[in-house]
């Protein structure tokens, strides 16, 4: 997860933001983080990159990038069947 | 129309410091670039990361204009600018091709087009005005002045911001390097004037205006009138513009007590000015700026900004001791590689 924290700091060019500094249940948009529409575009983007992972429902959206839990789960659920 | 505060982020320490002259900046090389401020204390940092240089140069300038002047919700806000964000439009082509047009990263799109900049001050003050940006190369600026003067004077507005933005990138660098804009040898800015070639030093830079219909207590300078033209067939149809364009400003080139001349070193730009230096302007003193701020389609926002400056500090800096006169009427002639040459007329309030 630590890796993740760095790839969406890296991704979202949050400043002075260490990846510490985001709590692994804490929330990304809203009063959490701050983020975004157009980071959750970048985040699907992130996601396409660096993990090959589609987000096949758009829906799905606001479950998923709830926090970093959530995407890193979503990563690995999503590469069990291609193991 | 009123010029009530300007700001200008240029490679002159110009930002928030009215003594700039005294401490010039000097570049050896082929291009001046901007000296800029800390943005952290002019936007908010979570807004901030998303923009690249020349949307933070712009809406810092706007930004920090708007604080002077007071004015929290402009009527209109107008920016010309000749090539946009580079910075951004480059990121995401180069990213396109690279990932084969596939995830591409929505905020350098975004961000890519010509009127960011104006739009993102327009989030930033939830400002629901008209909202306009001119990209028409080296007449760009003098498109959002005119612009804004028609708006002012036609009572569609009161107060107008307007901005001449544009950046220099590696690329675009590159690109008018190979096309023999820039000096092949290193040249000192303060000896462009003296040393002419083939070619002149890259340029940059913010200058916002806030402009008024009705006038102040505080106003730096008035703008009396503004007009560009296209590719003049020779010097004899410039001198005529020149006439016509004073002509219509009731003034005559004797009243005129500062000319700004657009020379950059170059010695096909400017032989333009030549034969006005030596006959129409040989009355009045003569500046030129590009040594300043170097060669850029938008920098007569800069040449706008110093004309302002001298006519708020009372006298012209620049000028020897023994032609100092008050001043009173301050004409700038720029032209762009010869195809877009403009008159701004600038007077004491």
């Amino acid at each position: 997860m630590a890796d993740l924290k760095e790839q969406i700091i890296e991704q979202l060019n949050l400043q002075d933001v260490k990846p510490e500094d985001i709590g692994d249940d804490q929330p990304l948009f809203g009063d959490g983080l701050g983020l975004d529409s157009i980071d959750a575009l970048e985040l699907i983007v992130l996601l396409q990159q660096k993990y090959k992972v589609k987000l096949s429902n758009a829906e799905d959206g606001p479950k998923i990038f709830r926090s970093v839990r959530t995407i890193a789960e979503f990563i690995e659920s999503t590469r069990i069947p291609n193991a | 129309m009123y010029i009530r505060a300007a700001s200008n982020i240029s490679p002159q320490n110009t930002f928030g410091n009215q003594r700039f002259l005294s401490e010039l900046a000097g570049y050896t090389g082929d291009g001046l670039t901007c000296i800029e401020p800390d943005y952290k204390a002019l936007i908010d940092p979570k807004i901030i990361r998303r923009m690249s240089r020349i949307i933070k140069m712009g809406v810092a300038a706007g930004m920090d204009c708007l604080q002077q002047a007071g004015v929290n919700a402009p009527d209109a806000i107008i920016t010309g600018t000749a090539y946009g964000c580079l910075e951004d439009t480059n990121t995401f082509l180069t990213k396109m091709v690279q990932q084969n047009e596939e995830a591409l990263s929505p905020t350098a799109f975004i961000q890519s087009t010509h009127n960011t900049i104006s739009a993102q001050i327009a989030l930033l003050l939830q400002c629901h005005q008209y909202n306009n940006t001119f990209v028409n190369g080296g007449a760009s600026f003098e498109n959002a002045l005119l612009d804004a003067m028609m708006l002012l004077y036609e009572g569609e507005a009161a107060n107008v911001l307007v901005g001449g933005i544009d950046e220099i990138t590696t690329n675009s660098h590159a690109i008018l390097k190979r096309m023999g804009l820039y000096r092949r040898e290193q040249v000192s800015n303060f000896d462009l004037l003296n040393t002419p070639g083939k070619g002149t030093m890259a340029g940059e830079g913010s200058a916002f205006f806030m402009l008024s219909r009705e006038a102040s207590d505080n106003d730096w300078a008035k703008i009396d009138g503004v007009s560009s033209f296209y590719k003049p067939r020779n010097t004899a149809e410039i001198k005529q513009q020149i006439s016509i364009f004073l002509q219509s400003q009731n003034a005559n080139i004797h009243e005129i007590d500062l000319v700004i001349t657009g020379n950059n070193g170059d010695l096909k730009n400017d032989a333009v000015y030549e034969q006005l230096l030596k006959y129409d302007f040989a009355n009045a003193p003569v500046i030129n700026y590009k040594a300043l701020c170097g060669e850029y389609p938008t920098s007569s926002a800069f040449a706008t900004w110093l004309a302002a400056h001298e006519i708020k500090a009372g006298g012209c800096s620049f000028v020897p001791e023994s032609d100092q006169t008050s001043l009173k009427k301050v004409l700038i002639y720029n032209h762009y590689q010869n195809i877009h040459h403009s008159l701004i007329l600038l007077s004491a309030c």
